[in-house]
């Protein structure tokens, strides 16, 4: 019995893989359906509620909490505020991410060192070693203050112009051990597959409303809430260049870049998102 | 194929001529190289200051300035200055052993660095891979396979198997823009990429080899 059983699943597994091989627009749909079932009782909920706590909590050498930060609305204004990140801050002089900026804040209010709040999320990145981190909770809690709303992020003057056009080079410019730029995969693929996963468009406007506003998403393979910067990284690590940083000047224009399109899309925020893998 | 896949085919053809959001052919062109590269180290960490070399390359700089359509004369600089590069198995043999090559078209281990301490970093002491099935259906036992490269499924059976075919497939393999100026599909040999001569005249084996699961039905399983 246990023999037939192995090799039934075999059967379907090699089955399912030659269907993904021909239906290459079926696989996400297969997909969508386990996503549907699993929406009520989405695991990354844990994660608003420990970011809630987290952000709340007064910690670092100045025993602060993260009330007072801006995230572009005004003090402790967070109704919106993932809505229309990344944007230009005046205070740094740099268009700054939703994790950016929480970094930022963690500095200035709390008195923690960038490199100190970034160091368990750098680590936990990894898919054979993954473990929830700070960062990723609070920025999940603020995207949630989101949820039903669409991306409002367009260049609004010429640092986010400039971010823009960063990200857009980011984008196109082949680069790397594997020669590769982000448009090989992601511009004018639709119905392309990478080793049998569906690959996004991230230049068409509903597929890039679509993946934009899922994340922070709860990533199945890694039983982890993964971040935008994450995502950016995970894609840079494929193209074998060094360790993009977070919240840094690549990370936050290559974000906008694809938030651009995003924002012209019907699709509206609804995080923590659920993904099978990335 | 039935009805429904024709018309998942016709579904798919339609999408793949709407328009898209940056219908114009710009690049980045506003930022300079110079410039990306400033803010590239600002934005990269790096262990070691060689990792930034990754950002740089000589081809791809035309193939990036020209977006893919280098001019005659410089696709001619290209080819010349990538055939340079492929360097042979010291003992001659192009062909290898294609059990040891079905090993390396499999493995997607290599060449990726991170921050210290981070766990998916690759080991440089285990042997890396070429994970060709990210691109290319090539044994038709592998369940998953991309579809950014074409077919090479029966490889070895349509082809003869001569001296100048395992050279032209092993100089495709080990560089790809030695013979298509701005290929998309990666360089693999050498230092700078990711596996050795050796490993390429593995997979030239697994590509040609008649005995190869390549070029031989697929084994069903009852």
């Amino acid at each position: 019995m246990k023999t037939t059983t192995k090799r039934l699943a075999l059967g379907i597994s090699l089955f399912a893989g030659a269907l993904a091989a021909t239906q290459v627009l079926a696989s996400d749909d297969k997909f969508a359906a386990y996503r549907d079932a699993l929406a009520g009782d989405n695991p990354g909920e844990f994660w608003i509620d420990d970011g809630k706590k987290l952000f709340f909590e007064k910690r670092g050498p100045k025993k602060a909490s993260l009330e007072q930060c801006d995230f572009g609305l005004g003090p402790g204004v967070l109704k919106g505020a993932y809505a229309q990140l990344p944007r230009y801050f005046k205070d740094t002089n740099k268009v700054e991410t939703l994790e950016g900026r929480i970094l930022t804040c963690m500095e200035k209010l709390q008195g923690i060192k960038p490199e100190e709040a970034v160091k368990m999320t750098y680590l936990n990145a990894a898919e054979e070693d993954s473990r929830p981190d700070d960062l990723t909770k609070i920025a999940t809690y603020i995207a949630a203050q989101s949820n039903g709303m669409k991306f409002d992020v367009k260049p609004r003057n010429a640092q986010e112009q400039h971010a823009l056009e960063l990200g857009k080079k980011m984008f196109w410019r082949r680069q790397g051990a594997m020669d590769l730029a982000c448009a090989d995969c992601h511009a004018n693929t639709q119905g392309k597959q990478l080793r049998g996963v569906d690959l996004p468009d991230m230049t068409d406007i509903k597929t890039a409303g679509k993946v934009m506003t899922a994340f922070p998403a709860y990533v199945l393979k890694d039983s982890n809430v993964r971040g935008q910067w994450w995502r950016n990284e995970r894609c840079v690590l494929a193209m074998r260049l060094p360790w993009l940083k977070t919240g840094s000047e690549i990370d936050a224009a290559l974000t906008l870049y694809m938030l651009n399109f995003a924002s012209q899309s019907e699709e509206k925020i609804q995080v923590p998102g659920i993904k099978p893998r990335a | 194929m039935n009805k429904k896949h024709y018309l998942t085919l016709a579904l798919a053809l339609a999408m793949a001529g709407t328009a898209h959001a940056d219908p114009t052919p710009d690049w980045g062109d506003k930022i300079s190289e110079k410039e990306f590269l400033e803010a590239a180290k600002r934005s990269f960490y790096l262990n070691d200051p060689k990792e930034f070399d990754r950002l740089r390359d000589e081809t791809l700089e035309v193939c990036n300035a020209t977006k893919n359509r280098p001019s005659a004369e410089q696709t001619k600089a290209i080819l010349e200055r990538e055939q340079k590069t492929i360097v042979y198995p010291k003992d001659g043999k192009l062909y290898g052993d294609w059990k040891k090559g079905k090993i390396v078209v499999e493995d997607a281990h290599g060449g990726r660095i991170g921050y210290p301490g981070f766990a998916d970093a690759d080991n440089p002491k285990h042997p890396n891979g070429a994970n060709c099935y990210a691109c290319h259906a090539i044994d038709p036992n592998f369940p998953q396979a991309g579809n950014m490269g074409p077919p090479l499924t029966n490889y070895g059976k349509l082809r003869p198997k001569t001296d100048a075919m395992v050279k032209y497939t092993y100089d495709k393999v080990y560089n790809s823009k030695a013979t298509n100026p701005c290929s998309l599909m990666p360089r693999y040999g050498g230092p700078k990429h990711l596996i050795t001569p050796e490993q390429v005249a593995d997979v030239v084996a697994f590509l040609l080899d008649p005995d190869s699961p390549v070029n031989n039905p697929p084994v069903t399983t009852k």
